[in-house]
């Protein structure tokens, strides 16, 4: 009897342990990791009214950051955004808002009124896409240099060097994605891969479902 | 003989759930983050002169924002925080220091400050500093924080993210508790990253 319990516990460590391996080798669940925390803010948009951080709790958000000097095509950043928008019935998000975001690193040039008319040139839909700046220079370089991780400069002539990029935020305002380099895959259909992941997640957010989502946090199965 | 085989079975059944348990990873009771870089290190102002989330490396650091004027959110938590160092023990609490930094300078003086925290627990401090620098710290926290609609000078609200941080010995943002944690979660979590 000793020998079958001896063979009992091996057979039930052996199991343990390829389930572990398993899980981490097919992630059968994948997840977007929890960066950090998306800086708070209190902005002022196109309408010349706060726009905070505060007011898109429970939303996914997706920054970009430029300024409407910057000369097109400027990266692509207002495409991706439309494409991304034009695009979002073909995930499926649940119950879940998308909002997008474009802060300007100009607030000089980029007034109320100029952030409105650039929002109509481009055809914005600004019941969900808002443009902010603020005039305090030292915070808004907190917000989007140390919070967002997004490097400007202004070079004195007009223009603006900076790093193109895309910040995605959860709905509790942890970032889960940053697209800052040119890869293979265009930012649209990854941005549009990784909201569909986070809704996802966000669904089995309950009970055991949790523990899964919780255990491809551990074993860092991330999507691509 | 199928007696002893229903035993053994049975027995092994027993220890495969034993071991589920027993092995199971830990499920915070926060939400953890993964963070690549160290926190923010920032430098405020207790009564006993400047303090820096750096100064507190080597210990788990919680963080919370609030003001002494806070009528319910700010003692209902860090009297959970109080509590929940006091049902860990004093070898534990000694690992782990609470700092909470005031949103209100104007009326939060850090000799105020240190006598608000002393009730919730005496290993607790309390800074604050100029508007500029909170502005700084708190965005970079995720923590939004405004004076309430209807305030007047002198007696006004303050709305602000009410979440409790965790900072890990290593200076790492680890943990994001939300408002409402209770003692024991905290304990819970607490008691695990020591282990660590």
């Amino acid at each position: 009897m000793n020998k079958y319990l001896l063979n009992g516990f091996y057979a039930l460590f052996a199991v343990i342990v390829i389930s572990a391996f398993a899980f981490k080798i097919f992630q059968p669940i994948k997840v977007l990791p929890r960066m950090q925390l998306a800086p708070a803010f209190n902005l002022t948009d196109q309408n010349d009214e706060h726009f905070t951080s505060e007011e898109l709790r429970g939303k996914f958000v997706l920054y970009t950051f430029t300024y409407t000097n910057c000369p097109a095509p400027c990266y692509n950043l207002n495409t991706t955004m439309q494409e991304v928008q034009s695009r979002l019935s073909e995930v499926e998000l649940g119950d879940v808002d998308v909002a997008f975001v474009t802060v300007s690193f100009d607030p000089d040039r980029d007034t109320a009124a100029v952030l409105k008319t650039y929002a109509e040139a481009i055809d914005a839909d600004t019941t969900k896409w808002s443009f902010a700046t603020t005039t305090n220079k030292s915070l808004l370089k907190t917000i989007i240099g140390a919070g967002f991780e997004t490097y400007y400069e202004d070079n004195g002539d007009g223009e603006f060097s900076f790093t193109p990029s895309f910040v995605l935020v959860d709905g509790w305002g942890i970032v889960r994605a940053e697209y800052r380099y040119q890869t293979e895959v265009p930012d649209t259909d990854r941005i549009l891969r990784h909201l569909g992941v986070l809704a996802e997640e966000v669904s089995n957010s309950t009970g055991t479902s949790k523990l899964a989502y919780e255990a491809a946090h551990l074993f860092l199965c991330y999507a691509p | 003989m199928k007696f002893k085989a229903a035993i053994v079975i049975g027995v092994v059944i027993a220890g495969l759930a034993a071991g589920v348990y027993f092995f199971r990873p830990h499920t915070f009771h926060g939400t953890v983050i993964q963070s690549p870089d160290p926190s923010y290190n920032f430098t405020l102002t207790s009564a006993n002169g400047n303090v820096s989330l750096s100064d507190y490396r080597g210990k788990l650091v919680l963080v919370y924002f609030g003001y002494t004027f806070c009528p319910d959110i700010c003692p209902a938590t860090l009297a959970n925080v109080g509590q929940a160092l006091k049902k860990l023990g004093d070898d534990k609490a000694s690992q782990i220091q609470t700092i909470m930094v005031s949103l209100d300078p104007e009326r939060d003086t850090p000799e105020k400050l240190a006598e608000y925290v002393a009730h919730f627990h005496p290993s607790f401090i309390g800074i604050t500093g100029s508007n500029e620098k909170l502005a700084e710290v708190t965005s970079l926290y995720g923590i939004f924080y405004e004076r309430s609609q209807g305030s007047t000078e002198e007696n006004y609200l303050i709305d602000h993210t009410a979440t409790l941080l965790v900072i890990d010995r290593e200076g790492y943002l680890k943990l994001v508790f939300p408002f409402g944690v209770t003692v024991d979660e905290i304990a819970d979590d607490l008691k695990y990253m020591l282990r660590q």
